[in-house]
């Protein structure tokens, strides 16, 4: 059946996500439904893990006076007004743009060359080679090269984030192609399917795990660089400026607010809508 | 010494099935096989295949496991290229796959994100038939091989009888002349794949197809097919085609059908000789 592919399996962050393509119902759920139960031990875990971030906050805050580290009140009555304020939802709106044109042509990009090398032998020996040089350089070390040849603004962190989410889209699904199982491709061309039909009938659904995972893995990567890029890049809105402004002028409440933005964003981002589309995109899996 | 008098018994059944063959084609050769060979690298995996199947026929292929007689069946059907020798059907050589000509697997060949009634569909939409007419057809078929009502289940929702029903619809579906069969009943239980080996006898009695299955299992063989042919290996050779005279519906446990099937596997080399185990007792 549709086992996911070790290199599916390794590139994905250890944790939540690992738990929940395979198998159906939970063995420690007796009752009540069992698509539900496992959502109900999510939120708890969430709960728990956010419970326990403010308790080491609240006590780091103890021992630290208020201009270091601020307690959580403070830092969330600053958030609240901040969030008042057309400026900061602007900086939010624009980090979001960036991310969301970024991740979104990443993606697009990594499936293109993940199916297309899949489906052509010499260019994916040759695509191998290429991700493997050049997914070794961080992509924020292009920062510089970018502001240079593209000057400051939006678009050297756009293609930032681009570089960033494009590996791991790109190789997860090269590898699962290559994991396409002979016989389904052989079915559709008993049938007379053509070049195409074979990419849209067989190898995209039967990737579109990987490309679920593969967009899971490249979007905590654009996330991060997002923010990075927006820091050393030049940029004079975004939450990355937003903290880097705060801390020149040992703003700390600021600091932390925006910290607390990114968090919960990513983390709301990442496991409740991208976990939903996955339940989408991959109904007949979760089907018992 | 064995090998080689396997090699000559081989050479010799070939020598006396040529004449015979042609006698057979009183209806016309519907898919004819000339001097087939393949090599895996070095390896010579069938050599010097002559087969000839007439039109309307049903036609098994027995043989120990690595004998190629999968990868004869994936030649006939143009998924793969012959080292030597040629693959003739309605007279036409065969150079890739066609939709005339369908192949059913063992396993794992419905797609596990479609569901059963959308994998039926299948070839339906390669060859864009309007979505209502897709919609009919499906129904029709799955009423035919007995999977109304599964419609929507996913293959990993229903029993392996049942995906090798959904499997077959999908095949009939575009309506091939010519079907292949590659141990399709392999990976069932025993009970289930007697009730499938009626039900294929079922959709092909007057279909007029021609069909050409490869299996493992002689009686299978002999129940189902007009034609046995037997297959050794290493090259995989036809040692010798055996015509089954019994009219259907078969009786698994008549006589005749008893008798040929100690002949095929003594033709395998399975069957233990009478004269050296009866003293023995």
């Amino acid at each position: 059946m549709a086992e996911r592919t070790r290199a599916e399996r390794a590139l994905e962050p250890v944790g939540e996500r690992g738990e929940d393509l395979g198998g159906g119902a939970s063995p420690t759920s007796p009752t009540g439904k069992p698509p539900s139960a496992p959502g109900l031990r999510r939120l708890t875990a969430y709960g728990l893990a956010f419970l326990s971030i403010l308790l080491g906050w609240q006590l780091a805050s103890l021992f630290f006076p208020a201009y270091l580290i601020p307690t959580p009140t403070q830092v969330f009555l600053r958030l609240t007004r901040e969030l008042g304020t057309r400026k900061f939802l602007f900086t939010i709106a624009r980090s979001f743009v960036r991310l969301g044109i970024g991740f979104g042509i990443a993606s697009l990009l990594g499936v293109v060359v993940g199916l297309a090398s899949g489906v052509w032998g010499p260019f994916r020996r040759y695509s191998r080679a290429l991700v493997s040089i050049l997914q070794s350089i961080p992509p924020i070390a292009w920062v510089p090269l970018f502001i240079i040849l593209l000057g400051f603004g939006d678009r050297p962190i756009i293609l930032v984030i681009i570089i960033s989410a494009f590996f791991p889209m790109a190789v997860s699904v090269m590898n699962a192609v290559e994991h396409v199982e002979p016989v389904h491709v052989d079915v559709a061309r008993l049938m007379g399917a053509s070049r195409l039909q074979l990419i849209s009938k067989v190898y995209a659904p039967e990737v579109l795990p990987a490309i679920v995972t593969g967009g899971q893995v490249g979007f905590g990567n654009a996330w991060r660089s997002l923010i990075a890029a927006e820091m050393v890049g030049g940029v004079n809105i975004g939450l990355g400026w937003f903290i880097t402004i705060a801390g020149e002028v040992a703003d700390m409440a600021a600091v932390l607010a925006g910290i607390v933005v990114i968090g919960l964003f990513s983390a709301a981002l990442d496991s409740w809508v991208l976990e939903h589309l996955k339940r989408r995109l991959l109904k007949w899996k979760y089907a018992v | 010494m064995e090998i080689r008098s396997l090699v000559e018994t081989a050479e010799l059944g070939r020598g006396e099935e040529a004449p015979s063959l042609l006698l057979a084609g009183a209806n016309k050769g519907k898919i004819i096989v000339q001097e087939l060979f393949k090599d895996f690298d070095s390896l010579r995996v069938l050599d010097g295949i002559h087969l000839e199947v007439g039109e309307g026929e049903f036609l098994a292929l027995v043989g120990p496991s690595g004998c190629g007689k999968s990868t004869l069946l994936r030649m006939l059907a143009g998924l793969m290229k012959p080292s030597g020798g040629r693959v003739l059907i309605d007279g036409e050589e065969v150079r890739g796959p066609s939709p005339s000509r369908n192949l059913v697997f063992q396993e794992h060949a419905l797609y596990p994100w479609r569901t059963v009634s959308q994998n039926v569909a299948l070839g339906l939409e390669i060859f864009r038939f309007p979505p209502a007419e897709i919609r009919r057809r499906v129904k029709e078929l799955l009423a035919l091989v007995g999977l109304e009502g599964f419609d929507d289940y996913y293959p990993h929702q229903i029993s392996g009888g049942m995906r090798q029903r959904a499997a077959l619809a999908r095949v009939l579906a575009v309506d091939p002349d010519v079907l292949f069969l590659d141990e399709p009943f392999g990976a069932l239980d025993a009970m289930t794949r007697l009730t499938l080996q009626k039900e294929l006898l079922r959709l092909w009695d007057h279909s007029g197809k021609t069909v050409v299955l490869v299996t493992h299992d002689v009686e299978e063989a002999l129940y189902l097919a007009d034609r046995v042919a037997i297959m050794s290996a290493v090259p995989g050779r036809i040692r010798e085609i055996i015509r089954v005279k019994d009219p259907r519906p078969r009786d698994r446990g008549s006589a005749s059908l008893v008798s040929l099937k100690r002949t095929v596997l003594d033709l395998l080399g399975l069957e233990p000789k009478f004269s050296q185990t009866i003293p023995a007792i």
